[in-house]
């Protein structure tokens, strides 16, 4: 049989019994390969053959189908022998280009950007509002019950008449409000916590008799109820479950490289990247809390007067470590109550 | 050919310029070396990073599977020993299968410990029963898709051993009030050593617990002292009035602290391990100092924030050529001993892939 000349590789042969290696020479041309080391001739058909993925500048492997492995250097004359994976190969021909990286980069980076800004928080408020708030209900329960437990909360030394007064106005508030059905008010005594109150899954909201103790009035009180109103007619609590876990995904996705200081790098970034959405749910639980009380005739000044107050014992942190804060400033809180009040 | 001759390369490859075999000057000629080199280029690697990355945002994660093999299949193919490239021959939808699992698992784990409480004895339980399966299949998953001169390495372990392993020892090291950690430590790596073949020769592990417990037990000693200093530094300075600036400053001293602890015993264990451990002829020498690995940990960490993370494979390369460069492997004598079988040949491995309890949970 005539043929052109064939083409040659020079290559190490591994017979996958001896760890010896043999040099061997690899020639093709038209339909038959030849292997040639010193100790073997044989023959196969080209289509039979397989090449290992192009990875980097590696020397690559040709599998021959009686199990023996040849080493070679990588070289476009492989391309013409069939291949072992086929989306490799295109994977490996877009690693092999810095414009194809470099486009990827900026891809990347926009994404990411866009993702964080504008994709993760308009998708998480879709999806959210179309999981039933039923389903946080037991998640609400638990919480509840487990601060109950690690005596976190214990039982409020507030008069019957004083919870039964605010749980009036408190209904009044929340009425004709989409998750009217859902809210229930829960009192607590919390020497641990101090003033505060919280919006718990499910639309359980609890108060604390250190925060009804700081109030001037009751409509300082409904302030503060109005805030966590906000928080669950928002689904705040499943957004900030959604955002935060796909932040987190993404985190580790992107330094799962670096695992041996992991935590230690993402871990800053992931913190501040959830503190800005944090924040963003307060102001949009202040922003619904005064339009709420207004439209109850009640002035979202009291809001400020309640958070000025509540400020004057801990001494406000500095402007400068905001971004590290998981609430707005206050400063920037009240007056922004203030401004409402006056609309 | 010469069964006396420790390199594993015949001397007509020996003259080809891509394969070197020096004697390792450092140690005696009685005990040659096989040369590890690891070969990758931080431009190389960040090309194959940066687009599986976008490619793995893009579908949502599901090309992280490829990505993995991708990333394997370079760290390995740079990493030559004696002139040849380990070959990782792991495939993708193993690994996405894997990867589904472990994503549900922590799932359940993370509702557990987060939202419903009440599932938690559970979830625990179950965690009991799985984790000498997870370790098992990690080991076994690792060692049948990693090759070299076309034989792979195979993980002999079981559940019922490992289970013994992992329960028995943690449980004498939870009665005496993590003394005995070491012990368990020792016994973990002596298990995953001892089940590891390659080419019909079991690997062998004689490092001892009193060993593990010596590096434990002075990291555990000065972490203690720095902590009692950067408390009373602490004491100092809320008295002196200082506020926020020296709390950060307080936060990233306890960091440091963690950090250096983390590469002592980084250091110190993983020269333990590989200096303790034998596969046949083969020896090998961990040189790794804690002072050059806390500097790589510390230029690594900067580089990767100062450069919002388009260093991370710049550093991954970096602390893979560190680990090669401190390793070598000495033969003691010829290494006939490793004789390749059927089963143990590259291709038998790739029949086995449609397997359905084939994948990977080394994530």
């Amino acid at each position: 049989m005539k043929t052109a000349t064939p083409l040659t590789i020079e290559t190490r042969l591994y017979n996958g019994i001896s760890i010896v290696p043999e040099p061997a020479t690899l020639m093709f041309s038209g339909p038959m390969a030849s292997v040639i080391s010193r100790s073997t001739a044989s023959q196969y058909p080209v289509t039979k053959l397989r090449v290992s993925p192009r990875i980097g500048t590696a020397d690559r492997f040709v599998s021959l189908p009686d199990g023996i492995q040849l080493q070679c250097a990588d070289g476009p004359l492989l391309d013409r022998l069939p291949q072992e994976g086929r989306t490799e190969g295109l994977v490996a021909w877009l690693e092999h280009r810095w414009w194809v990286a470099l486009f990827s980069l900026m891809v990347t980076v926009m994404a990411l950007l866009a993702g964080y800004f504008a994709g993760l928080p308009v998708a998480a408020e879709k999806i959210s509002a179309r999981i039933p708030i039923e389903y946080e209900k037991s998640l609400g329960e638990e919480s509840l019950a487990w601060m109950d437990q690690r005596k976190l909360f214990m039982p409020s030394d507030l008069p019957s008449e004083t919870q039964g007064l605010l749980e009036g106005s408190f209904r009044e508030l929340h009425q004709g409000l989409s998750m009217d059905a859902h809210y229930r008010l829960e009192f607590r005594r919390a020497p641990a916590i101090g003033p505060n109150a919280f919006a718990l899954p499910g639309g359980i909201i609890v108060i604390t008799d250190e925060m009804i103790l700081k109030t001037g009035s009751p409509g300082e009180a409904l302030a503060v109820l109005a805030h966590e109103i906000g928080h669950v007619e928002q689904r705040h609590v499943m957004r900030h479950v959604l955002q935060n876990s796909v932040v987190a995904t993404v985190a580790a996705t992107l330094t799962g490289d670096a695992s041996s200081l992991s935590l230690a790098v993402s871990g800053l970034p992931v913190l501040l990247a959830q503190a800005k959405y944090s924040r963003e749910f307060e102001a949009e639980a202040d922003e619904f809390a005064f339009a709420l009380l207004r439209q109850n005739n009640i002035s979202p000044g009291l809001f400020a007067d309640l958070m000025e107050r509540l400020s004057e014992g801990r001494g406000e942190k500095r402007q400068s470590w905001s971004f590290l804060s998981s609430h707005p400033v206050t400063a920037s809180r009240v007056m922004r109550a203030r401004q409402a009040a006056r609309e | 050919m010469n069964d006396k001759n420790p390199t594993l390369v015949p001397a007509d490859l020996r003259s080809s310029g891509s394969t070197t075999v020096n004697s390792n000057p450092a140690s005696p000629p009685s005990q040659p070396g096989l040369t590890l080199q690891f070969t990758g280029s931080a431009g190389e690697y960040f090309r194959i990073w940066i687009v599986n990355l976008c490619l793995t945002l893009f579908t949502l994660g599901i090309f992280s599977a490829w990505a993995k093999v991708r990333k394997k299949r370079y760290f390995y193919s740079h990493t030559l020993l004696d002139g040849t490239p380990f070959q990782y021959l792991g495939q993708p939808i193993p690994i996405l299968k894997g990867r589904l699992i472990a994503a549900m698992l922590f799932g359940v784990w993370y509702t557990a410990t987060h939202y419903v409480t009440s599932l938690l004895p559970f979830v625990l339980i179950a965690a009991f029963i799985l984790a000498p399966w997870v370790m098992v299949r990690a080991a076994a998953f690792n060692a049948r898709y990693s090759a070299f001169r076309n034989m792979t390495f195979s993980f002999a372990g079981t559940y019922t051993s490992a289970a013994k392993v992992m329960y028995g020892w943690a449980i004498l090291a939870l009665v005496s009030l993590g003394m005995a950690f070491s012990w368990w430590q020792q016994r973990l790596k002596k298990y995953i050593v001892d089940q590891t073949s390659y080419g019909g020769v079991n690997g062998e592990f004689s490092a001892t617990g009193g060993q593990f417990f010596k590096t434990y037990f002075i990291a555990g000693l000065l972490f203690a002292i720095a902590m009692i200093a950067a408390f009373m530094l602490l004491s100092i300075g809320t008295a002196a009035g200082g506020e926020n600036s020296f709390m950060v400053a307080w936060v990233v001293g306890i960091y440091a602290i963690y950090i250096m602890a983390y590469a002592y015993i980084q250091a110190r264990i993983t020269n333990l391990v590989w200096n303790n451990t034998q596969l046949g002829p083969l020896r090998f020498k961990s040189s790794i100092g804690v002072r050059s690995l806390l500097r790589l940990y510390l230029t690594n960490a900067l580089a990767i924030l100062a450069t919002a993370g388009l260093l991370i494979p710049w550093a991954t390369m970096r602390t893979l050529k560190y680990r090669a460069d401190h390793l070598s492997v000495i033969a003691t004598e010829g290494l006939h001993e490793f004789r390749g079988s059927e089963d143990g040949s590259v291709r038998a491995v790739g029949a086995e892939v449609g397997d359905f309890f084939d994948f990977d949970m080394s994530i």
